[in-house]
């Protein structure tokens, strides 16, 4: 303690910089020794960096799967056990490829399944069953390696797995296919990364598929899987037939108010969930909700997303699409908390309600006009701290009155537009949060059920909550609009 | 001249001054690239996180750290560019050289890291969000400073001693072994304790984080 003690005043004393503190004496005398060293062997110390570095990298990529030994885990197969989808379901419902048991096997597909822990609609390959048969060593603890070679032996990482059918969009630097997984015989959507880029990896990419391991969510889509070849990262995702835009473009603009509402608690429930982890999703749209045939909404797209670390955090400016975004982030504010994705919830529930965006401005300046004259030019007391935003009196606006939202969404009831109001509040801070508006007297005729279901349970699944049948959700096939598909996540 | 080099060779062999060498490369080209201090965390923690999957001798230790930094920049929306990681890694490891020409081996460099990064996402099974203890630690020390005696905080750095101390620790792969929370309070009380200062707090409820972290600290100090 005594040597800690002194070293550290000593430092604080000669006040170095921040970064160097106590272990900077420490590592001057490694430099120094360290620049002894190189300026001799300097050439060959920078072939060393290089060439090794080069060596181990120019191998093909299985080779990179076999150095490093990792396939890319199913999701849902959490290594520590904690969310496998083991529905009530049991044995008998596994696959059709299972015939019979063979008596002089120790070991069933049921047991490897329950074993590797995958999801029971999987179907093993038979050659993979034979081998797990004839190992000897079953059971004893699985170790990860063995665990991820068995996974990679079954087929998760690999492309030939999954089929692609068609292109559901491109973007700039991703392809989004329909796909099919030999595994489950299961829809899936495929998201092909390219890897051409100069910069490697896109950050959005990476940010997606970090966020998305961490969710597991009913009202979140699930990332299956992540292939990996040498040109192109391949994310798999379940299948979901529509997003929320087509689905209300399909019906002719007007859903049933059931359905708003289901939807809407679903989007609530997902987001919570979200702003629970401390992440935000930051690019809410009917783009980016998807919607399959039971009804099921999911928040895709986490191209944006980003765990958030610190209350009063600075983001870029530019990140939710116009018209979903909030006027303190229009306005130039980059401190925003979870209260950002609100306001878009805000937005999406009057078009559904109504059949038409709420704001739908082509510039920040027309988007903030559109805003004010609608619900009224902010005030200092409406918006606290207004005055002191530099932007806001650099667009001198008019002052615009209050126009009460029933004249634009007359469907929608009393609590319906309460808790509309309450999403579209000019001040960030008294925002309704999403699990405030889940509680909201709006869902009330949905049950108290609603809000003791496990997160990865599907509200379906509640007696009394039923899908109605909107205008074309059956009739109109899905494949029909299929051309400009998905754009949104595609960046 | 060759004996010193190969002395050094034989330090060099041992994977924690190879570590602490390349996460300081880390730390100064973080510095450099002016890079968030989070964003040099999450660095360090991606390179402990690789080396603790991987066997250290199959790696070039620098440029793993180089492309921890690059990820961590995109991962922590601190984008870093390639070239200047490029640049900036080979003026730490060779500051005697000049700088690298638009050659061959620069692209190959280059190359190497997207090639490196998508090898570590790979290994890391793409986990990469990391909940860092600075936040946690501006957060209690700003507690702490409410706490003591304005005198005794005007006369003491403490805030950059703690600072000092949670960059220091990031050298070692042992703070992949603590919660954030738990680091900050211990990095706190080391730094009170080093200054023989005593707040006038009831240390029973944190007591026992203390002893497990601060074991690491000796450890760390005492050792390197």
């Amino acid at each position: 303690m005594k040597t800690i003690r002194r070293r550290l005043s000593k430092a604080a004393r000669t006040s170095r910089p921040n970064s160097e503190g106590g272990l900077s004496e420490l590592a001057e005398h490694l430099s120094l020794q360290e620049n002894g060293g190189i300026t001799q062997n300097a050439g060959i110390q920078r072939i060393g960096f290089l060439a090794r570095a080069t060596r181990r990298l120019s191998l093909s990529t299985t080779r990179i799967t076999e150095v490093a030994g990792v396939v890319q885990e199913h999701p849902r197969i959490g290594s520590d056990g904690e969310s496998e989808e083991t529905s009530g379901a049991s044995d008998e419902v596994i696959s059709p490829a299972v015939r019979f048991r063979p008596k002089n096997h120790r070991i069933s597909r049921q047991d490897i399944n329950k074993r590797l822990s995958l999801p029971v609609d999987l179907r093993l390959p038979e050659s993979f069953v034979a081998k797990q048969s004839a190992s000897p060593n079953i059971d004893g603890p699985l170790s990860r390696t063995v665990r991820r070679q068995s996974l990679s032996e079954i087929g998760f990482g690999k492309t030939e797995t999954y089929t692609k059918l068609d292109k559901l969009g491109e973007g700039t630097y991703a392809t989004v296919y329909k796909g099919k997984s030999r595994l489950t015989e299961n829809l899936v959507a495929l998201k092909e990364i390219r890897l051409e880029h100069e910069e490697g990896a896109p950050c959005t990419a990476i940010r997606e598929v970090s966020l998305l391991k961490e969710l597991k969510h009913n009202n979140i889509v699930t990332l299956h899987d992540i292939v990996h070849t040498e040109k192109s990262l391949t994310l798999v995702f379940e299948y979901l037939e529509k997003d929320l835009k087509q689905y209300m473009d399909d019906c002719g603009n007007i859903l049933s108010m059931n359905n708003v509402k289901l939807f809407l608690f679903q989007l609530l429930r997902g987001l919570a969930y979200c702003h629970r982890r401390r992440i935000l999703h930051r690019d809410l749209k009917p783009q980016n909700l998807l919607i399959n045939d039971r009804g099921e909404l999911k928040l895709a797209d986490f191209g944006l997303a980003r765990a958030k670390s610190v209350p009063t955090k600075t983001y870029s400016n530019e990140v939710v699409t116009l018209w979903y975004r909030p006027p303190d982030v229009l306005l130039g504010s980059t401190e925003y908390t979870t209260s950002i994705d609100l306001w878009g919830v805000g937005c999406i529930f009057f078009e559904m309600a109504s059949g038409r965006p709420l704001f739908p401005g082509s510039t920040v300046e027309d988007e903030l006009h559109l805003i004010f004259r609608t619900l009224g030019t902010p005030t200092e007391e409406t918006w606290p701290g207004l005055t002191h935003i530099e932007e806001f009196q650099n667009f001198k606006f008019p002052k615009y009155e209050l126009e009460p939202l029933v004249n634009r969404v007359p469907r929608l009831d009393c609590e319906g537009l309460d808790l509309l109001t309450k999403f579209l509040k000019y001040n960030p801070k008294i925002r309704v949060s999403a699990v405030e508006a889940m509680r909201h007297s709006y869902f009330e005729s949905l049950g108290p059920g609603i809000h003791k279901l496990p997160n990865t349970t599907s509200i379906f699944t509640l007696p009394g909550i039923q899908l109605s049948r909107d205008l074309g959700s059956k009739t109109v096939p899905f494949l029909s609009s299929s051309r400009n598909r998905r754009q949104s996540m595609l960046l | 001249m060759a004996s010193l080099s190969s002395n050094w060779v034989r330090n060099d062999s041992s994977p924690r001054v190879v570590d602490f060498k390349a996460v300081r490369c880390i730390f100064e080209s973080g510095i450099k690239l002016e890079a968030k201090p989070q964003a040099v965390a999450m660095a360090a923690t991606l390179y402990h996180r690789f080396f603790e999957e991987c066997n250290p001798e199959d790696y070039d230790h620098y440029l793993i750290a180089a492309t921890c930094l690059y990820l961590a920049g995109k991962v922590e929306e601190n984008h870093l560019k390639i070239r200047d990681i490029v640049n900036v890694f080979h003026k730490a490891i060779h500051p005697k050289l000049e700088p690298l020409d638009l050659a061959e081996e620069y692209w190959l460099l280059r190359d190497s890291i997207v090639q490196c990064e998508l090898l570590l996402l790979r290994v890391l099974k793409f986990q990469v969000s990391v909940d860092h203890p600075h936040r946690y630690l501006l957060h209690y020390l700003k507690s702490v400073q409410d706490w003591m005696a304005p005198d005794i905080i005007a006369k003491l750095p403490l805030f950059r001693t703690c600072w000092s101390l949670l960059c220091d620790f990031y050298h070692l792969p042992s703070c992949l072994c603590y919660k954030p929370q738990h680091v900050a309070v211990a990095i706190i009380y080391l730094a009170l304790e080093c200054y023989g200062v005593t707040v006038p707090y009831n240390s029973d409820a944190v007591l026992q984080w203390h002893e497990v972290n601060i074991y690491v600290f000796y450890h760390n100090f005492i050792s390197m």
